[in-house]
This record gives structure tokens, sequence and C-alpha cells, in this order.
């Protein structure tokens, strides 16, 4: 009996601590839950509804169609081309920019003895530049007026492209490519290296002894020991190519005639140009169902590297 | 020795490229902005013939200060709210084993797929609807919902590996979980805090999409927005908005090459 008496107040005590921890928890969880329900969850879930519908940007009825939105988009060619662009955007990215940025990696972590602090921060740098200013700039690179594009072709005795090198449709996704490489390179370089500055030194003298060097070295024991962080950088490079709005919003505006058209531009321009709701909603469902698969495997590798 | 030499020449010459390919168009737009309307026609290879800045005051007039200043407000305050409010989920997440911590843990990374272009018209309307429309809370809360994700998975990792001896002994003294939180943990968690504070007001600061949706006021306008307004209202002005651009984009890169080792660290993190 004395003894659940002296028991039950310090219980008390220890349950009203609990008490407090569970509301201490409760109030530092809510400003998370509030933000990401109302800021992401919902318009989520919107996205979802809202593309079986038909409405406009203001209107207030909202009209039932079905899988309307969904079989228009299978038929409508500009939905495929902007899919085209996408894929096209990622593959491209991948090879240039993972490719690009692994060898420069690879060079500033072991192919120069000095230096490669210096370089690592220019190649870097255009990461901290705004696309819509990177955009700009690229624009009047390739301006057929004013731009030192031309000037510098013309000067090594060649043709610049007659309809302009954002101009011509058969280039101008190819040209969204390059600047996009010139800005995302570096942020690639600098992921890779980190990865890279991960590999014991000790790999590399065992295999110097073995006489494999240089490019050796590089195939047999940096490509196998960054192989997660590659998969990462790929991921990282393939979400960001399905994301694609900025540099093509300021370059073309998703022309001429569609042919650099993305999902996120056509999202866009179905939505605030067209009015057209219910038709971006279901473009947006699509970007969104491959950002989720995209995004659970990088959580997976990032999970393994 | 000559066959190291030439995998000497061979990757100087490689990083020396690439370091040409990235800094000659930001060079470019310096030199440009320096230039007379019409030399940048005559001349768009060589250098300006004389320093004036009446380019860079024309760029101005159209509200570069503005712009700047919306942009270090929105990005500071996106930056301030993700940092402590991903902070605290992150702490009570890495401290709990019940199975609501558990799902709200896998919320927060389910969150982290969703792509803010894919659920853009859906905000829009919502921000429309509550009346947000060019005030910076319009793009301050999405940015911080969007930056959480990310933040509280950076900050969950970091804390698990906390020594919890010094939690304890402060338990015992009869602090509380939000005391704890910020007597203890804020303030011994410097680096992650900076990471991810930097590669935070990297996003926003650059955010463009959501912005021009938000933000169609002059006055409202954040640096992204307000510089694709300066190419409408100098369409043959080149100068102006190399200017402009120059101004928006000069002391960015200074910050970036003074602090570049705390930006590697930073970004370089979403690798891990």
């Amino acid at each position: 009996m004395s003894q659940v008496q002296t028991l039950s107040p310090a219980s008390a005590a220890e349950r009203s601590r609990v008490m407090s921890t569970a509301t201490s928890s409760a109030l530092m969880l809510a400003p998370v839950l509030l933000l990401c329900g109302v800021f992401i969850f919902i318009p989520a879930l919107l996205t979802v509804a809202g593309s079986f519908f038909s409405f406009g940007v203001t209107s207030p009825h909202w009209d039932f169609v079905g899988g309307a939105n969904y079989a228009r988009a299978a038929t409508d060619p500009v939905f495929w081309t902007a899919m085209k662009n996408n894929i096209i955007l990622v593959v491209g990215s991948v090879v240039l920019q993972v490719g690009l940025g692994t060898i420069l990696a690879a060079i500033l972590d072991r192919g120069i003895p000095t230096g490669s602090t210096f370089f690592r921060t220019i190649i870097f740098a255009p990461i901290v530049v705004s696309s819509v200013a990177v955009a700009l700039i690229w624009l009047i690179i390739f301006d057929p007026n004013t731009g030192i594009l031309n000037a510098i072709v013309k000067g090594m005795g060649l043709t610049p492209p007659p309809m302009g090198w954002l101009g011509d449709p058969n280039i101008s996704i190819w040209m969204v490519l390059i600047v996009g490489t010139w800005q995302y390179t570096g942020f690639m370089m600098v992921m890779i290296l980190a990865g890279l500055q991960a590999i014991p030194k000790e790999l590399y003298e065992a295999a110097a002894f073995d006489g494999a060097r240089g490019v050796k070295a590089f195939w047999y024991i940096t490509l196998p020991g960054i192989r997660n962080v590659l998969a990462v950088a790929a991921l990282v490079t393939t979400i960001s190519g399905f994301k694609a709005f900025d540099l093509i919003f300021v370059l073309t505006q998703g022309g001429p005639a569609n042919a650099t058209q993305v999902l996120g531009t056509y999202i866009y321009f179905q939505a605030f140009k067209f009015n057209d709701m219910g038709y971006a909603y279901a473009i947006s469902v699509v970007l969104l169902a491959v950002a989720v698969v995209l995004g659970s495997l990088q959580l997976k590798s990032n999970r393994r590297a | 020795m000559p066959r190291f030499r030439l995998t000497a020449l061979v990757t100087y010459g490689a990083v020396t490229a690439w370091s040409l390919f990235v800094v000659l168009p930001l060079l470019w737009m310096v030199m440009a902005a320096f230039k007379t309307r019409r030399e940048i026609f005559t001349n768009p290879l060589g250098l300006p013939s004389g320093f004036s800045f009446d380019s860079f005051s024309r760029a101005w007039g159209v509200g570069m200060g503005t712009f700047m200043l919306n942009s270090v407000i929105a990005v500071g305050l996106a930056v301030l709210v993700i940092v402590i409010v991903s902070g605290m989920a992150a702490y009570v997440l890495a401290r709990t084993d019940s199975p609501i911590a558990k799902g709200i843990y896998l919320l927060i990374v389910a969150c982290f797929a969703v792509p803010l272009t894919a659920v853009l018209v859906p905000l829009y309307q919502m921000v429309s609807a509550a009346g947000m429309l060019n005030s910076p809370l319009a793009i301050v809360l999405p940015y911080s919902a969007y930056g959480i994700p990310f933040t509280t998975m950076l900050f969950y990792a970091f804390f698990l590996d906390f020594p919890r001896e010094l939690e304890e002994a402060a338990r015992l003294d009869g602090c509380n979980q939000l005391e704890i939180f910020f007597k203890i943990i804020i303030p011994l968690s410097g680096p992650v805090v900076a990471s991810a504070a930097i590669f935070q007001a990297v996003f926003g600061w650059n955010e463009f999409l959501l912005a021009m949706l938000m933000l169609t006021k002059t006055e409202a306008k954040t640096l992204p927005v307000g510089i694709l307004q300066l190419k409408g209202e100098y369409a043959s002005d080149w100068p102006a908005v190399m200017a402009g651009l120059a101004i928006a984009t000069v002391p960015i890169l200074m910050i970036f090459i003074l602090a570049q080792r705390y930006f590697v660290r930073s970004l370089a993190g979403i690798g891990k």
C-alpha cells in the first residue's frame, strides 16, 4: 500500500510529462502537416480530381467529362510532341550532363595536380544564375542579327541556319539542350566529385602497383566506385528533364510551331492561354505520375548510396 | 615523362575549354551591357568602345532595386520557415517510434516526389481564391512547402545520429521538447542548417514559374520575373537587358565565389 502511495505521485508526474511531450510533438509537427497538406497534398488531389472535369480558370461550373481529357491527350499530336521533347531533353541531359560531369569530376579529382578548386568554382557557377537570366543571355547569343554565334560561324566560313538557331524547328530543341548543359553540367560534376572523393586512395595505389593508371584506373576503380552516385545523378537529371519549363519558356515559348513544347509549357499554355483547365489538369496528372515513379526510384537509390 | 606531360595537357585542356565555355557567355553579358545600342549590332564580338553606365541606369529604372528587395524578403522568409518548421518536425520524428510518426514521415517523403509544375494550376487557383495574388505570401508559403520535404529528410538523417546525452541532461533540468530543440539541437546543428539554408536560398532566388503566375504587378515581382519584364520593355535595347542581367547575377556570383566551399557542400548533398 505504502509502495503504491509513493509511486502514484511519480507516475502522475510521469504521465503529465508524457502528455506534455505528446502535445509539444503535435505542435512541432503541425506546421509541416499544414504547409505540405495545403500546398502539396490538396493541389495534387485536386489535379487528379479536376482532370475528369471540363472548366475554365474562373468558371464556377465543373462539367464532369470522365476520361475525355485523357482521350484527347492520347490523340493530340502536340501532347505527343511535348512528351517526345521531354524524352529528348532527359536522354540528352543524362548523356551530356552526367557524362561530361563525370569526366570533368574525374579530372578535377585526380587528373590535375593543382587548380582543381579554381576550375570547380568556375564550372559550378552557372547553378546560381537564374534560368531566366541564362535563357536571356543565350537568346542573344543565338540571335540571328546581334548574336555572336552567327558571327563566329560566319567567321569560320560556314553558313548559319537561315531560319535562326531557335527559329528552325529541326534544331531548336537541341539548342535548348545545349543551354541546359551549359547550366547544369557543373552541378552534376560537383555531385559526382563528392562521390569520387569518397573512394579510398589506397585502391588507386594498389591498382597503380598492378599497372592500372589513368583511363584504366578510371574504368576499373572510379566508375564502379561511383555507381550509386551516378544512378542518383541520372535520376535527378531525368526528373528535372521532365520538369523543364523556365529555359524553354524564355527561349522559345514552346515554338516554333510547338517544336520545343514540353509537358510543363503545354500545361501552362492550356491553362493560362487557352483557359482549358480540365485538359491542363489531365496533362499535369501525366507529369505527376512520371515524377512520382521517378521520385520513388530516386529515394530508393539514395538509400543505397 | 613526356607521357605525363601529354596527359596534363589533355586534362588541363579539357577543364580549361569547359571553363571558357561557361565564362564567355557571362563575360559577354557584362561587355554587352557597356555597349551602345548600335555597337551591339555592328560589333557583337569586340570590346565596348567606352565604359558608359547609361544602360545600367535604364535597367535600374524599370525597378531592379524593388525586384531585388522582393527577392531578398521572399527568399529570406521562406528559408527561415523551411529551416524552423522542417527542423522541429524532423526532430520529433527522429525521436518518436510510434506508427503515426512513421506514417507522417512517409507522407513527407511522398510530398518530395510531387513537382511544382504538376500541381501549378490548382495551386494558382487556390492562392487566387484566397486573394493572395501579388502578396509575398503567395510565393513564400508554396516555396516553404516545397522546400520542407527535402529539408526534413536531410535533418531527420542528421538528428538520428545526434548524441542523446545532452538532451537527457536538459530534460532532467526540466526543459521541455521545444526548449531542447531550440536551445540544444539547433545551436549544435550549424553545418546542416547552413547546408539546407543555402540549398533552399539558391532554389528560391531562381524560382520563376510560380513567381511569374502569382506576382503580376511590377512592384511585387521578384528578380527572375522582373528581368523578364525588362526584356518586354526594352525589346530591342539589348544593352539595357544585359545590364539588368548583370545587376541581377553579378552580386550572387560574387557571394558564390566567396562562399563556394559552402555552396558545394550544400548542393552536392542532394546526391546523398
